[in-house]
């Protein structure tokens, strides 16, 4: 006799019969096999209710169940065993449809039992671990999982992850993604957003823009420039789930030192005039602002380098006026004057620019605003005075002397424009070198690098090459071929495949090339699902990105149009990760050890761009291949790979796949072959790319050599590639350098103690010292 | 000793050891996930 049962978590309770008729009763009216009887015993107005044939049947069922498990002698049957019994009672009493719906129903129940399982242990993890601890939180380097919004975003994050594996996703696409086979990047915001943007700066300044908290003038001087720049990377942020890029940094900005230097030109020309004339600044002031704004509205304004055109017409007016003699003074002492104040007050612009970017919040406080910005084709004086300051500001570092994280800066380089001596932004391009060789940015991008000139029109900005800092590149535009630019345009979403576990599976490259078809197709699929989820989201969804016209075409929207048109000038991209092992997989060697493996490698990779280019057409929209930056997903995928093959040596003996195609990391490798063999992938994966090399010791001691591989990089086609070397910082005296096991300034070893009477005798010898805040 | 000589300024503090991960910075090593640091320890030099 059952008088107990066990439950899952091994409770005991009492048996219930009722419990388990009541299930069999649901698996009958999912399969429709008692309709007939139900219909027949209504029509005879048979005494029995309709309901009641159904729980009678339902309850035989259940007692034979119980016949059976007593049979086998049970007395405190497990959930498990109860639901083994109903299966077999429903196939021997003849209600086979039934028992199926019933097989079908316990696999989704323990589907579901499952995944909350799986949640309430993923949030349990994010509550009670720290980050030091927990892979989970510093799966993006970028959020601090420990802090209490870091936490929240988390929380929302993981279970809007479940909610759309579960609900959204289709079966086929979810259970690739959880598989393994492929990764759905950024899947928490499946169904509320796109990826990223590059926002032209000077459309978004006309006329002002509003924030979604406020509107916000037209700027009128290089430090509102800078202020406003950092506030619209800071709202667009949030409407988007990936980073936010300016692709015209140098010539918005210009525009901003135009206007203050116009101001401090007048502002000390009136001051000259009232010491020489001594006359007072009410009768002077007037008298240039009237003629500065008739001259203006023909076109003459005072400029950084001064133009004969508005100097003559200036002096021919005040000598009317005034002393001929004396206007010419005041002249040149408002030019110098405004020079070096306007030099100054960029300068300080630049310098909060970064330090916003590195302290304003985003995302609920997780985290700042993950921010790019490219530069270095505008050769005009405002615009150099610009790139100048940001340089040496980024040089300084913030505060204490700390690298900053953000803005990723991105030097344009061109032929006849920054690379070569006597280009004029050459003294710019080795700025940058210098800067980038002590702070590691900024990156360089290459204008010249085939793929990017092809779409480049000297006087156009809008068809400069534009990278977002971590790599993702849109200018091609097969929706709208008239428009191949990149102001505006950014990705909608991208999803990778694990090229490695194709060759581990299929091991020979003919049967590798039919599952990778297989697999390209299977995330075409999915992007376009995706795709059409994004589509029917409206403008009010997005206040700042199509609501203030930053995403191209969005301003001809109205608040509750969808954006279904307009995100067609985006980008859906597939990516990979780990060709480095797929080709050890296949052949037992990389493409950094041997030929003909760097020859399959074009092959694999320059087949799946003939997949995306051929999507393209057949769409009607923009598929790219994207070389996937992969921080989170360098360890998932071959976590998830040795636990299904083994090790394998050389594929997955380590805890991460290689990054997208580079060479191993751990390869021997010269610095020019290494950038050699990776360039011609830069050719291929036209929606991303980046190719770095790793520098020993202090390359500020060495700028010659860090130039010639930037030179190299130009070279030999690379389109955007930066330079590795440690950036260490001793925290306790401010040291930044390499730091070996001693801090070659105050001689403190990690982790071990100085005194004060140090600290003062440093000081002397190091004035800009921070002071060291931590407890003694 | 005076209490100057004395003092200890950053006992148990760290160097900070900033590394690129991917194309971007994301602060010192610690940040890393599991996988990624892997790749930072293993990484070689490259001769110019």
């Amino acid at each position: 006799m059952i008088v107990t049962v066990k439950k899952r978590d091994g409770r005991e309770m009492p048996f219930n019969i009722e419990k388990i008729s009541a299930a069999i009763e649901k698996a009958f009216r999912a399969s429709g096999e008692l309709d007939e009887q139900i219909k027949a015993s209504q029509d005879q107005l048979n005494l029995l209710g309709n309901d009641d044939v159904l729980s009678s049947t339902a309850l035989q069922v259940a007692a034979s169940a119980v016949g059976l498990l007593e049979a086998e002698g049970k007395v405190k049957p497990e959930i498990e065993e109860i639901q083994d019994a109903v299966e077999k009672a429903l196939t021997e009493g003849g209600y086979a449809d039934t028992a199926k719906s019933y097989i079908l129903y316990r696999a989704e129940r323990t589907r579901i039992r499952e995944v909350n399982t799986r949640l309430m242990h993923t949030l349990r993890d994010i509550t009670f671990s720290s980050a030091k601890e927990s892979d989970l939180k510093r799966e993006n380097a970028n959020i601090d999982g420990d802090t209490a919004m870091g936490t929240m975003l988390k929380y929302g994050s993981e279970s809007a992850k479940h909610f759309y594996t579960m609900m959204m996703l289709k079966p086929e696409h979810s259970r690739a993604h959880s598989e393994g086979d492929i990764h759905i990047h950024d899947l928490d915001f499946y169904s509320l957003t796109m990826t990223c943007c590059q926002i032209d700066l000077k459309k978004l300044f006309k006329g002002g823009f509003n924030t979604g908290h406020g509107h916000l003038r037209e700027p009128k001087d290089i430090r509102s420039y800078a202020a406003l720049a950092a506030i619209a990377i800071q709202s667009n942020q949030n409407d988007q789930h990936g980073g936010q890029s300016i692709p015209n940094f140098d010539y918005a900005m210009a525009d901003g030192v135009r206007i203050t230097y116009r101001k401090a030109y007048l502002s000390n020309l009136v001051k000259a005039l009232i010491l020489f004339t001594g006359k007072e600044e009410e009768e002077i002031l007037p008298v240039v602002k009237k003629l500065h704004s008739e001259m203006a509205e023909m076109g003459m304004v005072a400029t950084l380098v001064p133009n004969e055109k508005f100097q003559d017409a200036e002096a021919r007016e005040l000598s009317k006026v005034y002393d001929t003699e004396m206007v010419m003074k005041a002249q040149k002492f408002a030019e110098k004057q405004a020079y070096e104040e306007t030099d100054k007050t960029t300068f300080q612009a630049m310098e909060a620019f970064v330090h916003n970017l590195n302290s304003m919040h985003s995302r609920a406080g997780a985290q700042t605003p993950f921010s790019s910005i490219n530069y270095g084709m505008c050769t005009e004086p405002e615009a150099r005075m610009v790139m100048r300051n940001l340089l040496l500001t980024t040089d300084e570092g913030l505060g204490g002397g700390e690298t900053a994280i953000f803005p990723i800066q991105i030097f344009r380089v061109k032929e006849g424009i920054s690379l070569n001596p006597g280009d004029p932004n050459y003294d710019l391009f080795k700025l940058a070198c210098k800067v980038s060789a002590k702070r590691l940015f900024p990156n360089f991008s290459f204008q010249d690098a085939p793929y990017n000139l092809q779409y480049y029109k000297p006087g156009h900005p809008e068809t400069e090459i534009s990278y977002m800092g971590c790599r993702t590149r849109v200018i091609g535009n097969n929706y709208d071929p008239t428009r191949e630019i990149s102001f505006g345009r950014g990705n909608l979403s991208f999803t990778s495949i694990n090229l490695p576990r194709i060759a581990i599976k299929m091991k020979s490259v003919d049967l590798f090339f039919k599952e990778l078809d297989r697999m390209l197709q299977l995330v075409s699929d999915q992007l376009m699902e995706r795709f059409a989820v994004q589509s029917r989201r409206k403008v009010k969804n997005f206040p700042f990105l199509m609501g203030q016209g930053v995403w191209i075409d969005s301003e001809k929207l109205g608040w509750e149009d969808t954006v279904g048109e307009v995100i067609k000038h985006g980008t859906l991209s597939i990516g990979f990760i780990g060709l480095a092992e797929t080709l050890v997989a296949l052949t037992g060697k990389h493409h950094g050890e041997s030929e003909a493996s760097q020859e399959l490698g074009l092959k694999i990779i320059g087949h799946m761009r003939e997949f995306c280019d051929k999507e393209s057409k057949r769409l009607g929209l923009n598929f790219s291949l994207l070389a996937t930056p992969a921080e989170g997903l360098s360890g998932r995928f071959v976590r998830m790979d040795k636990k299904k093959f083994g090790i394998i040596p050389g594929v997955t003996d380590r805890d991460y796949y290689t990054n997208s195609f580079h060479v191993p990391v751990y390869y021997k490798i010269s610095a020019f072959k290494k950038l050699s063999l990776e360039a011609p992938y830069h050719a291929l994966t036209n929606a991303g790319h980046i190719s770095y090399v790793e520098l020993d010791g202090d390359p500020t001691q060495n700028l010659d050599a860090f130039e010639k591989i930037v030179h190299h990089m130009a070279k030999v086609g690379i389109g955007y590639g930066s330079i590795n070397h440690p950036v260490d910082r001793d925290p306790v005296c401010g040291f930044v350098g390499v730091i070996g096991d001693c801090c070659p300034r105050c001689g403190r070893s990690e982790g071990h103690a100085i005194s004060e009477a140090k600290i003062e005798e440093l000081r002397k010898l190091y004035p800009g010292m921070p002071a060291f805040k931590g407890i003694r | 000793m005076s209490e100057k000589e004395l003092s200890k300024y950053g006992e148990g503090v760290g160097f900070e050891r900033i590394r690129r991960i991917t194309g971007y910075l994301v602060g010192t090593i610690d940040r890393f996930n599991n996988a990624k640091r892997a790749e930072v320890n293993d990484r070689v030099k490259h001769g110019v």
